[in-house]
């Protein structure tokens, strides 16, 4: 086969148009960047889970070398709230104390070495009170409350056909509690912000975000400036996964009551171990799973709890929490399903977005389940799959929606199994899960297993987001041909960038070459929403080709005229050309851009795009809930040590719904990077929290996975389109990542020969499961 | 607190001698990024855990927020910017990692492609596990690795292929 060497469009293998600035050093992050009179923001927080302050003990911060400002509770001016959804949350704790790294005060010096110098004059005192620290705990009427207004923040239901009818129906009923851990986001480049004071208050702001009208709405409501006048401009970001969607107004807004006080720019950069402290995480989960099924292997629906630990902040834990509670029983069909979602307040570091946004944790559970289910029968779980996706003949997912796209499942789940050389343990010899392991016994201390992982994700904004999903992009037609681009989402390494100039070369059918995007800058382009969701390919890719469509047809009209008595419709753009299929003739590009310029015409446009309107209804959990849906199976397989519990992911086979692949190499990209991810996720990342204190608050103890653990990762593409889609594309940062702790908790279950039911799996853990399990069988004593 | 001790140190950085004057426990890193503006070289942790800040010092890759700028008196330090100048060809390991997509938010970029670069300059060749070996002092939380490593033996292929020693098929 010979390679696509195209420069133009979509689908064209080209080098991302950050690459060569980022490895040679000179692309600019946060931190590289100084403003003259700079000042340097420190943080003071607290080490005490729960309690109340008795003092904050900042006099000799004060009196540190260098520091100019320092401001508590009771200095702020504007409001003292940042809670995103709820009003919460404080900027600085006000009385009491709620989790461990909320922030006390706030340091202003000439250096950053003297800012955290001078947070170490702090003395704090907060006489420590009972807190909330296991969510399984948090409901029980004797539990501290950590707000006054109680502990359950919200309950999102799904409720759909007749669950009595179901359970009188039922041949077996498959139970299983679930304990799902978080996970730290690891961002290679921390938190941070720089707001520079302008004229008359108005404030630029440079943060590394994924959301920079978050950051905006924040500082606008902190301090009552109009939106017009808080300018915020993404830096070149070092990687968010959901880490920088929230979070990051926290460092802005910090830093923007600092400048408006020192009336200088101000600098805020976290050190590592205050970032893994203080930002949100994955949500720790507990989900009750009971699965409804008849002895053919076909489920009849599921009755489901889902406790969501939020952390002492609601945060955007409502929003993830009502992704785990439409995501809970997968892409199968089911005749009736009752589910309930708790958000729960705790003492723990507060939960937040992180890719895949509560549905890695559901789908680890709802996809052991029908392993489960699968062993009971002895059945394979890849047939008990095939027996309850969801296809043509049974469209309708759980939250009652049709999908047009139903068959995709099917069919990432044959490519899987194909591509992966399906063969778990299990049928190698007794159609069963495997025996216990025999500690005696040479040549079973490595144990080989397959797991498999089918999902389905709403692409974009939960219906309850819709306001938030739109997006714009505005563009330019330079006079010597090239074209600048302006988009509302924004890039964090993922490859907006590539994408967005992949889908305007599309629309213009000129070299992506020509073409530049640039990170967001509020000023330039309307509010497009979060980039969230795996929602900017979709987002800019519809808006831009909004634009080029009105560029377009100025262009053609122009070309016409060139060609000579040309009807206008049937040219067509490509090749840095106009050409006129009927004769062949053509004007270039360039050519009809220096005519428009000649007549004075108007040479740039703004592209809009918005969703359709979608039904759906909170009381029942059913409708519409996203615009459409991607299908994805991953296949994992793993080696385990029985002796030291050590799990190995060997290789994972991806096999995605991608509707349309826009910058492959991109698109590659964040399959493989998703899949090492969740690996990371489901066998290492630990966050070990005692009494709501992080214990592993850097990368020594907290492992994320390096070129020596990540897994051979094998991709098929699937490319059908969705109408919906730019060029076809759907959403792929999440898919990527959901599918890939489910299949290993499988793959270590059939490995094993136990049902294990809880993640990480961290060597600890597996070794437990393997003692346990010795101890309980008969034939290991 | 204590004014700082001011010593001259003279060091080799990026092909340049330079008679720095500073504090001698100033951390390698900090002299780089504050002193010399050269920001190419990126603090991810501080702690020496996650190759970020990777520098080559007489051509090994060392964490230079573990390094006391005392401590390379007298020897060689290159960084990201001295691997090619502005106006310059990449290095083989620079157009590699570009080639093959290896770069996603580009935050650990500057250090693996230099700890790449004492690989390719110490070992006449490497197979796939002696690379992920080599490169696992520098995390990454895009990439998955994958390209990674593709482009540390797409950048063996130019090399060899600079030393005439056949062409390799380049994708476009």
């Amino acid at each position: 086969m010979t390679k696509d060497c195209r420069k133009w469009g979509v689908g064209a293998r080209t080098v991302r148009p950050d690459a060569e600035a980022k490895v040679r050093g000179e692309a600019l992050y946060l931190a590289d960047m100084k403003v003259n009179g700079m000042l340097h923001a420190a943080l003071v927080t607290s080490p005490v889970a729960s309690g109340h302050i008795e003092s904050l003990g900042l006099d000799h911060v004060r009196e540190e070398p260098g520091v100019q400002i320092v401001l508590s509770a009771d200095d702020l001016r504007g409001a003292n709230q940042i809670g995103i959804i709820f009003d919460d949350q404080p900027l600085l704790a006000a009385g009491r104390v709620r989790m461990v790294g909320e922030r006390l005060a706030l340091i202003a010096a000439d250096s950053e070495e003297q800012a955290w110098a001078a947070v170490r004059a702090a003395k704090p005192q907060i006489a420590a009170e009972p807190g909330v620290f296991d969510v399984a705990d948090a409901l029980s009427p004797n539990a501290p409350k950590v707000h006054d207004s109680g502990n359950l923040i919200k309950e999102f239901v799904m409720h759909r056909g007749h669950m009595d009818d179901i359970e009188s129906r039922a041949d077996l009923v498959i139970e299983g509690e679930y304990r799902i851990g978080g996970q730290e986001h690891a961002y290679m480049e921390g938190q941070g912000a720089i707001v520079i004071p302008g004229p008359g208050g108005t404030l630029t702001v440079y943060s590394s975000t994924q959301c920079p009208f978050y950051v905006r709405q924040r500082i606008c409501r902190m301090t009552g400036l109009a939106e017009a006048d808080v300018r915020v401009v993404q830096t070149v970001t070092g990687g968010a996964f959901g880490g920088k969607e929230d979070y990051p107004d926290e460092p802005a807004c910090c830093a923007a009551v600092l400048a408006l006080r020192a009336h200088r720019p101000v600098r805020l950069v976290l050190p590592r171990e205050v970032d893994f402290q203080g930002s949100t995480k994955r949500h720790r989960m507990v989900v009750r799973h009971q699965l409804y099924a008849l002895n053919s292997g076909r489920i009849l629906g599921a009755k489901v709890e889902i406790l969501v630990d939020a952390g002492a902040y609601a945060g955007m834990s409502t929003v993830v929490a009502e992704r785990a509670n439409s995501s809970c029983i997968g892409p199968y069909h089911v005749d009736a399903v009752q589910v309930s979602t708790k958000v729960c307040y705790t003492n723990n570091l507060f939960g937040g977005p992180f890719r895949g946004f509560g549905a890695p944790q559901v789908s680890a559970a709802h996809e052991q389940q029908m392993n489960r289910l699968a062993w009971k029968l002895g059945l394979d779980p890849v047939a008990v799959r095939r027996t309850n996706l969801l296809n043509h003949d049974r469209p309708t997912l759980a939250t009652g929606e049709v999908l047009p796209c139903a068959d995709m499942g099917p069919k990432t789940l044959d490519e899987a199994v194909f591509h992966s050389k399906w063969q778990p343990r299990w049928n190698e010899s007794v159609k069963s899960v495997a025996g216990v392991i025999d500690p005696e016994a040479q040549g079973d201390r490595y144990r080989d297993g397959m797991g498999v992982g089918t999902i389905v994700y709403g692409c974009s904004l939960h219906h309850g987001g819709l306001l938030l999903d739109r997006g714009g992009a505005s563009m330019i037609l330079q006079a010597d041909g090239t074209v600048n681009v302006a988009i509302g989402v924004t890039e964090m390494g993922q490859g907006a960038l590539a994408a967005a100039r992949a889908i305007a070369s599309q629309g213009l059918g000129i070299s992506q070459e020509r073409i530049r995007v640039r990170e967001v800058d509020s000023a330039m382009v309307p509010d497009s929403g979060p980039t969230v969701a795996s929602r900017a390919t979709l987002i800019a890719g519809r808006a831009i080709m909004d634009a080029t469509k009105i560029l377009a047809d100025r262009l053609r009209n122009i070309a016409a005229d060139l060609l000579g008595r040309v009807p206008a419709p049937q040219l067509e753009f490509g090749n840095d050309r106009i050409t006129d299929p009927v004769s062949g003739r053509f004007v270039s590009f360039s050519e009809a851009v220096t005519a428009l310029y000649g007549r004075r015409e108007n040479p740039a446009a703004v592209g809009w795009f918005r969703p359709p309107d979608r039904e759906y209804d909170d009381e029942s959990g059913q409708g519409g809930a996203y615009i459409f849906y991607a299908f994805a199976t991953q296949v994992a397989r793993v080696r385990v040590d029985t002796w030291t519990g050590m799990v190995q992911v060997r290789q994972v086979t991806a096999a995605h719904d991608v509707g349309r692949a826009i910058h492959p190499p991109s698109l590659e990209g964040q399959i493989q990077g998703g899949v090492v991810q969740s690996m990371g996720w489901a066998t290492m990342e630990d966050l070990l929290l005692d009494q709501g204190v992080l214990q592993n608050p850097g990368f020594t103890n907290y492992h994320i996975p390096t070129a020596t653990d990540a897994p051979d990762v094998r991709i098929v593409l699937l490319e059908e389109g969705t109408p919906e889609g730019p060029y076809g594309a759907k959403g792929i940062g999440e898919p990527s990542f959901i599918p890939g702790g489910a299949a290993i908790l499988g793959a270590v279950s059939d490995a094993l020969g136990i049902e294990l039911t809880e993640l990480p799996l961290t060597p600890q853990r597996v070794r437990m499961a393997v003692e346990a399990a010795q101890t309980s069988s008969p034939e290991g004593k | 607190m204590q004014p700082k001790p001011i010593e001259e140190v003279t060091v080799t950085i990026n092909g340049r001698k330079e008679r720095l004057a500073v504090d001698p426990a100033k951390r390698l890193l900090d002299v780089l990024r504050e002193d010399l503006g050269l920001t190419g070289t990126k603090e991810g942790c501080g702690k020496g855990e996650c190759g970020a800040c990777t520098v080559l010092i007489d051509g090994r890759p060392v964490n230079s927020c573990l390094v006391l700028v005392g401590s390379v008196d007298g020897h060689e330090v290159l960084t990201i910017e001295g691997l090619a100048q502005p106006d310059a060809a990449m290095h083989p390991v620079q157009q590699a990692f570009v080639e093959q997509g290896a770069i996603q938010c580009g935050f650990c970029t500057p250090g693996a492609v230099l700890t790449a670069v004492s690989l390719v300059d110490s070992q006449p060749a490497a197979d796939e596990e002696a690379i992920r070996r080599y490169m696992a002092g520098n995390l990454c939380r895009c990439t998955g690795y994958t390209k990674i490593v593709s482009a540390v033996k797409t950048a063996y292929e130019i090399l060899s292929e600079r030393k005439g020693a056949g062409r390799r098929k380049k994708e476009c």
